[in-house]
Formats: C-alpha cells, sequence, structure tokens
C-alpha cells in the first residue's frame, strides 16, 4: 500500500485489568475499500472499532485516521472529525428517549444544524434504504424488533454521507432476505459513493458480499488476510473452520 | 484483601484515599457541567424537556408535602407551643418555619428521590447501552445534549417549586388553624404577611437553588460513572438519591450558619 | 419523556391552587392604596419595638404603617411618622398606644378614635400617646431590684421614666371615650 491509509491501527494492545484482549494489532484499510473483520466470539473486535472512535483508549499503539494519530486528539477534535463517520453499534446503542426518526436524524439536527423538518425527510430516506416503512419512523426504539432497530441503527450510521463507516455485526438477527438488502446497501456505499466500510460479521455469505477484503483476528492478532475469492482455498485453520462451519481439530 | 485487610491502619488509608479521589472526581465534573451549562451551544428542546419533567412534572408531589408539612406544623405548635403560649404567634411559626427551612429542605428531599435517582437511572441505562457512546460518534457533545440542561433546569426548578411550597404550606397552616382555634383565613393570611420579610424567602430560596444543582450534579455524576450493566445502575440510582440527600442536608446547615451570622 | 395526561392536568391543578392562595394573601395583606395615604407624626416617651413598617390598626384593622421613626433633638422623645390610609378620617383627639403582638412577636400601633368634631389633618400631630411597657425591663427590675448589669439596670431606668416623659398622660380618659374593641 503506497497511499495513506484511510484508517490503521499500529502496534496497538489493550487490556482490561489481566486479561489481554489485543496485543500487537496491525490492521490497515486503504481509502475506496471494504474491509470484513472475522474473529470468533470474545476476541475484540467490537474493541478494535471502538478504539477506532476514541471511545476506549489502547494500551499501546496508535491509530491513524487520515494519518491523524486519534489516540491522542482531545474530545473536541474527535467529535469534530467523526462529522465524517458512521457507526453501527453491535447493540444498536439507539436513544430510547427519541423517536426513530429523531435518532436517525441526531447528528443532522444536533450537530450540521439542519432544520426538523428537513432532517426528518433525510431520516426517512434513510430509512427506506434500510427497508423500514416511514410509518417506523415515529415510534419508539423499544416498540420495534431487534432486527428493526439494527437497521435503524444503520440508517443512523450512513445519514449524512460519511466517507468512513464503521458495521458492528450490521446483518445479525435479520432474515436472509432483509440481510440480502442490507449487504447491498453496504456494497453500493463503497461502490457508488466511494466510501471505506470496515464490517464485523459472523456471516460468511454476508462477509462475500460486502468485502473487498477479509481479516482474521485471533489471540489480539490479525492472523489471516485475504480476498473474498482466497477464503476457499485459505491454509489457515481457523480460516477453514469459519468457511466450513465446522469445529477445528 | 480490599478494605478487609488485616492491617486497619492500611485500610483507613485506602479508604480515605478513595474518599479523596471521590471528591475530586466529583469536583472535577461539576466544574465541567457548569463550564456546559453556562455557554453555547444549548439545547433548548433537551432543556425545556428537563424543566417539564424536573419542575412541573414535581409539582403535585411538592404541593402535597408542602400541604401536609403546613398543616402538622401549626398542629404541633398548637399543642406542643400552648406551654408557653406559642399559639399566640402561630401563623408566624408556620411562616418562618415553611419559608425559611421546611419548604426548601422537604421540596429538595422529595426531588432528590424523584428526580436525581430518575436521572441516574437514565444516564446509567444509556451508559450500559452505549448510547452516550453513540451519541459521541455523532458529533454531539453529551455533557452539553445531556448534563447541562439537567443541572439548569434543576437549579432553577427548585426555587421555583420552592415558592409553591411556601405558598401551599402557608395554607395548610392556615386551614388547621381555621378549624382548630378558629382563627380566620384573613387574619392568619394577614398576620403572616405582616410578619414575614424578604429575606425570609429569599435566603429558603437561596438555599433551594444550591440544592437543586446538588440534586442534578448527583443525579448525572452517579449515572454517567455507572459500571456493571443493570446492577450498576441500580446501585447509581440508590447513590445519586442518598448522596444527593445527604448532601442537601449538609449545605442546609452550612448555608444556614452563613445567613444566621450574617 | 412523554408525560401523561392526569400528570400534567395535576400539575396545572397544584400552579392554580397556589396562584388563587397567593392572590388571596395578597389580598388581604395589601392595603388598599387606592385613596392613597396621609401622613401624622406622633410623639413618645419608649418606642420599643417599633420599626419603620410597623402597622397602625383602628379596633384591630390594619389601617397604615409606620413610615419613619426619628428622634426629636430638644425633648428626646421617638418621633413616630405615621403613614394612614385616607379612607380613615380621624378624630383630633385620638389617641396612639404602642402595643405588643404577644411575647414573641412585633409590636404595632394601636389608634383609638377620640371624640372631638375636627379631624386629624394630613401633616398633624397626635398629642395623647401611650409608649411602650418595657416588659423585659419591669421583669429586670422586678427580679434584681438592687444590682444586676448596667445595662438591665439603666433599660429599667427608662421604663420607669417613659411615661412619665410621654407628653400627655391621658390614657385613662381616651380609653373611657373608646368606641367597643
Ligand atoms: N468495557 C470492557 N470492560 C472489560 N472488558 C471488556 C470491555 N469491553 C470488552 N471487554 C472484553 O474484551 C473482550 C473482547 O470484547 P469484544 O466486545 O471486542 O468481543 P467481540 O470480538 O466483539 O465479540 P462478539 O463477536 O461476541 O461481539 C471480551 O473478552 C470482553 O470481555
Ligand atoms: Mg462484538
Amino acid at each position: 500500500m503506497t497511499t495513506t491509509a484511510k484508517i490503521a491501527w499500529t502496534g496497538i494492545s489493550k487490556r482490561f485489568g489481566a486479561q489481554v484482549v489485543l496485543e500487537g494489532l496491525e490492521l490497515a484499510v486503504a481509502p475506496g475499500r471494504s474491509l470484513a473483520l472475522l474473529g470468533r466470539s470474545g476476541q475484540g473486535k467490537s474493541v478494535t472499532l471502538k478504539l477506532a472512535l476514541g471511545l476506549m483508549k489502547p494500551d499501546a499503539g496508535q491509530v491513524l485516521l487520515d494519518g491523524v494519530d486519534v489516540t491522542r486528539q482531545s474530545e473536541a477534535e474527535r467529535r469534530a472529525s467523526f462529522r465524517g463517520i458512521g457507526m453501527l453499534f453491535q447493540g444498536g446503542a439507539l436513544f430510547d428517549s427519541l423517536p426513530v426518526w429523531e435518532n436517525v436524524a441526531f447528528r443532522l439536527i444536533n450537530a450540521d444544524g439542519v432544520g426538523r423538518a428537513e432532517a426528518r425527510d433525510r431520516a426517512v430516506e434513510a430509512l427506506a434504504l434500510v427497508k423500514l416503512a416511514p410509518e417506523v419512523a415515529d415510534r419508539y426504539p423499544s416498540e420495534l424488533s431487534g432486527g428493526m432497530q439494527k437497521r435503524a441503527g444503520l440508517a443512523r450510521a450512513i445519514v449524512g454521507t460519511p466517507s468512513l463507516l464503521f458495521f458492528d455485526e450490521p446483518t445479525t438477527g435479520l432474515d436472509p432476505i432483509t440481510a440480502g438488502a442490507i449487504n447491498e446497501l453496504i456494497r453500493d456505499r463503497v461502490t457508488s459513493l466511494g466510501c471505506t466500510a470496515v464490517s464485523i460479521t459472523h456471516d460468511m455469505a454476508s462477509a462475500r458480499t460486502i468485502a473487498d477484503e477479509l481479516a482474521m483476528l485471533d489471540n489480539g492478532r490479525i492472523v489471516w488476510r485475504g480476498r473474498a475469492d482466497e477464503l476457499d482455498h485459505a491454509d489457515h485453520p481457523l480460516v477453514r473452520a469459519f468457511v466450513t462451519g465446522q469445529s477445528m481439530e | 484483601m480490599g478494605l478487609f485487610s488485616t492491617n486497619p491502619v492500611a485500610a483507613l488509608g485506602r479508604a480515605t484515599l478513595e474518599g479523596v479521589g471521590a471528591i475530586g472526581r466529583v469536583g472535577l465534573f461539576a466544574a465541567r457541567g457548569i463550564a456546559a451549562a453556562i455557554s453555547p451551544p444549548w439545547y433548548p428542546r433537551q432543556i425545556i424537556a428537563q424543566f417539564a419533567s424536573v419542575g412541573f412534572l414535581s409539582l403535585p408531589v411538592v404541593g402535597l408535602t408542602a400541604w401536609f408539612t403546613g398543616a402538622a406544623l401549626a398542629l404541633n405548635i398548637y399543642s406542643g407551643g400552648d406551654r408557653f403560649n406559642a399559639e399566640t404567634v402561630l401563623p408566624q411559626i408556620v411562616a418562618l418555619g415553611i419559608t425559611r427551612e421546611l419548604g426548601p429542605v422537604l421540596a429538595a428531599l422529595m426531588l432528590a428521590g424523584r428526580v436525581a435517582s430518575a436521572m441516574a437511572s437514565e444516564i446509567g441505562a444509556m451508559r450500559a447501552t452505549e448510547q452516550i457512546d453513540a451519541m459521541v460518534t455523532l458529533s454531539t457533545d453529551p455533557r452539553r445534549y445531556l448534563i447541562a440542561p439537567r443541572l439548569i433546569a434543576a437549579t432553577i426548578s427548585l426555587p421555583l417549586l420552592t415558592l409553591i411550597t411556601d405558598i401551599i404550606g402557608v395554607a395548610g397552616g392556615m386551614q388547621v388553624s381555621n378549624y382548630l382555634i378558629d382563627l380566620s383565613p384573613g387574619i392568619y393570611i394577614a398576620n403572616t404577611m405582616d410578619f414575614l420579610t424578604a429575606w425570609d424567602v429569599e435566603s429558603g430560596l437561596i438555599k433551594s437553588a444550591v440544592f437543586g444543582f446538588i440534586i442534578g450534579l448527583m443525579g448525572c455524576y452517579h449515572g454517567d460513572s455507572a459500571k456493571g450493566g443493570a446492577r450498576g445502575v441500580g446501585r447509581a440510582t440508590t447513590s445519586a438519591m442518598v448522596s444527593a440527600a445527604v448532601l442537601i442536608l449538609a449545605a442546609d446547615y452550612l448555608l444556614t450558619s452563613v445567613f444566621a451570622l450574617k | 419523556m412523554r408525560a401523561s395526561w392526569a400528570e400534567t392536568i395535576m400539575g396545572f391543578a397544584v400552579l392554580a391552587f397556589a396562584a388563587l392562595m397567593l392572590t388571596y394573601a395578597l389580598g388581604v395583606s395589601g392595603l388598599k392604596h387606592s385613596s392613597g395615604t396621609y401622613e401624622v407624626s406622633a410623639r413618645f416617651g419608649e418606642a420599643g419595638g417599633i420599626q419603620p413598617g410597623a402597622k397602625i390598626t383602628v379596633s384591630g384593622v390594619k389601617v397604615g404603617s409606620v413610615s419613619d421613626v426619628t428622634i426629636d433633638p430638644k425633648t428626646y422623645l421617638a418621633v413616630m411618622h405615621l403613614s394612614l390610609s385616607k379612607d380613615v378620617k380621624l378624630p383630633s383627639d385620638s389617641t396612639a398606644k404602642i402595643t405588643s403582638d404577644g411575647l414573641l412577636g412585633g409590636a404595632h400601633i394601636a389608634l383609638m378614635p377620640g371624640g372631638a368634631e375636627d379631624d386629624l389633618k394630613p401633616g398633624g400631630e397626635i398629642n395623647n400617646t401611650q409608649g411602650a411597657v418595657d416588659l423585659f425591663g419591669l421583669i429586670g427590675q422586678f427580679i434584681r431590684p438592687q444590682s444586676g448589669s448596667p445595662a438591665a439596670a439603666s433599660s429599667a431606668d427608662s421604663a420607669a421614666k417613659a411615661p412619665a416623659a410621654a407628653p400627655a398622660p391621658a390614657a385613662p380618659k381616651a380609653a373611657a371615650d373608646l368606641p367597643e374593641m
């Protein structure tokens, strides 16, 4: 990679008390590329994304966003750089005191100063992209199913067309048809809008659709990295186990 | 180990350090909260919403508390105060007790139970479900969006509620005196109004502004530092309520002594 | 958070009740200033407990308040400036008396209308006055007739002299003229 990466984790270590989660993590994503981050449950995939957003501080190493180290930025600086970033949290993290449309339009209203009527229109458009009907806009998050909450969170991440997208398990809990539509949406963001995307997923079909490249996180570092078409003849046992869905011997 | 260390001196030292650390954290949290509250940008919708839930929706409970307190105070002065003819100045004692002490303190304690705990559980739940993290990624400062409106609303609402408490407390005393010693409402009120000075009411309002800030601060601080899921939120709720109540009573004593020595 | 209807109505009910009560209180206590006030003065040998703002009553009804308390540099008498409602016309030989509101309460001035034909004019003076009885002074004198602190002695002194120094000790006559209270 000769160009500066859009986002790069270099030498990242992170521990919680005695538990070491990441150790010397090296990962970079070039602008306009889509990366799927794979790994067994509890290996630190969500932590990796939160480190990139400065929501957690690493014990060692740097996270470079457009070449700038976010771990050294002040909170105000980080909030400013977030204008170009969309994040879907694993649990949705919708504001349960606000109706769905205000959740989706939150950044437009509260940070970009867009009027409420216009923000609402744009929120309804974004909801349509994730296959949520306009009636859903006025409901509260607690009145949605798990999959609907996930999609509302996804709509919130893509509204305002940020150039860097993080998705923590975008299709978990969705039926195959809706999941397929979401995969297409993410793919489309990258190919037609030129966004950079990092998606965590356990769904191999999803990973093949949305990602140019895949990376396997295990024991605190990236153990395998390759293109989607290299998945089937990868010789790393963990990757093979992921592809075949059989436990490792 | 921990606090149950075999060395009591070490345990005492550790507890002291923890106490000092906690004071420092609360102080820093308060300073940042005030800074966010007094400088733009503000979120007017959030501020109005907090005024509605902290101030307006507290009216019924505060009104009832005030009524019963005024009535009970009048009864006590009547039945206990006849030992030194205190019933001749019953309206005055009720007015003084309500405006200077009971109004501000009881309204504040009711709000510590109703509002500080609700704030802690709401913010704590938002922490636990990553809503606060999400807010940061949406380029919005939670200190301005969540904390500042609550501090502003609590600090301004409580004096207003206390004013209501003063009025309704006197009404409670008036009603009791009316059927108890046949003191006509007109005379009761005339006595009260002649006797009360502006400072009696003002000192109560100054106190209640401080109490309001304490309520907002404890609610937000404990909510924001909640750890460990639903259990943590439950703990935060209790701590917010208890610490707010204790701090209110301590601040009441401090402020009253400052006013008395003035 | 969305509030329920019941909560909203309850909130308004409490506000309305407080507003009613406040209006009532202000109505009861407020001097009906509609027709304005006029000032008269009265001299007392002992002003004990009266401060500017103290109320003035006739037959127990508030008719005005004390606007100022000064001292007459020649006679050393306390001069009360009384601000009375214009609705209340008092005979020129009316009596002013300092009355305590009870042991713990403050003091006020009670006016007892006289029987003269002509009324007190604005700027006029009430000549019949009865000063405050220094209760604590009297008690102190009674408990410690001889010695005691200088302060107690001097206050007892002034209490004893006060009624004599009052310019018009016509209390019994005035009291006899009193309409029933
Ligand atoms: N705030 C935290 N405090 C303590 N430990 C944490 C915290 N967040 C994560 N961990 C620990 O870090 C490890 C990695 O967590 P993470 O959420 O990144 O897993 P994950 O790879 O996203 O798993 P999954 O696929 O199940 O979501 C876990 O073992 C978890 O216990
Ligand atoms: Mg995860």
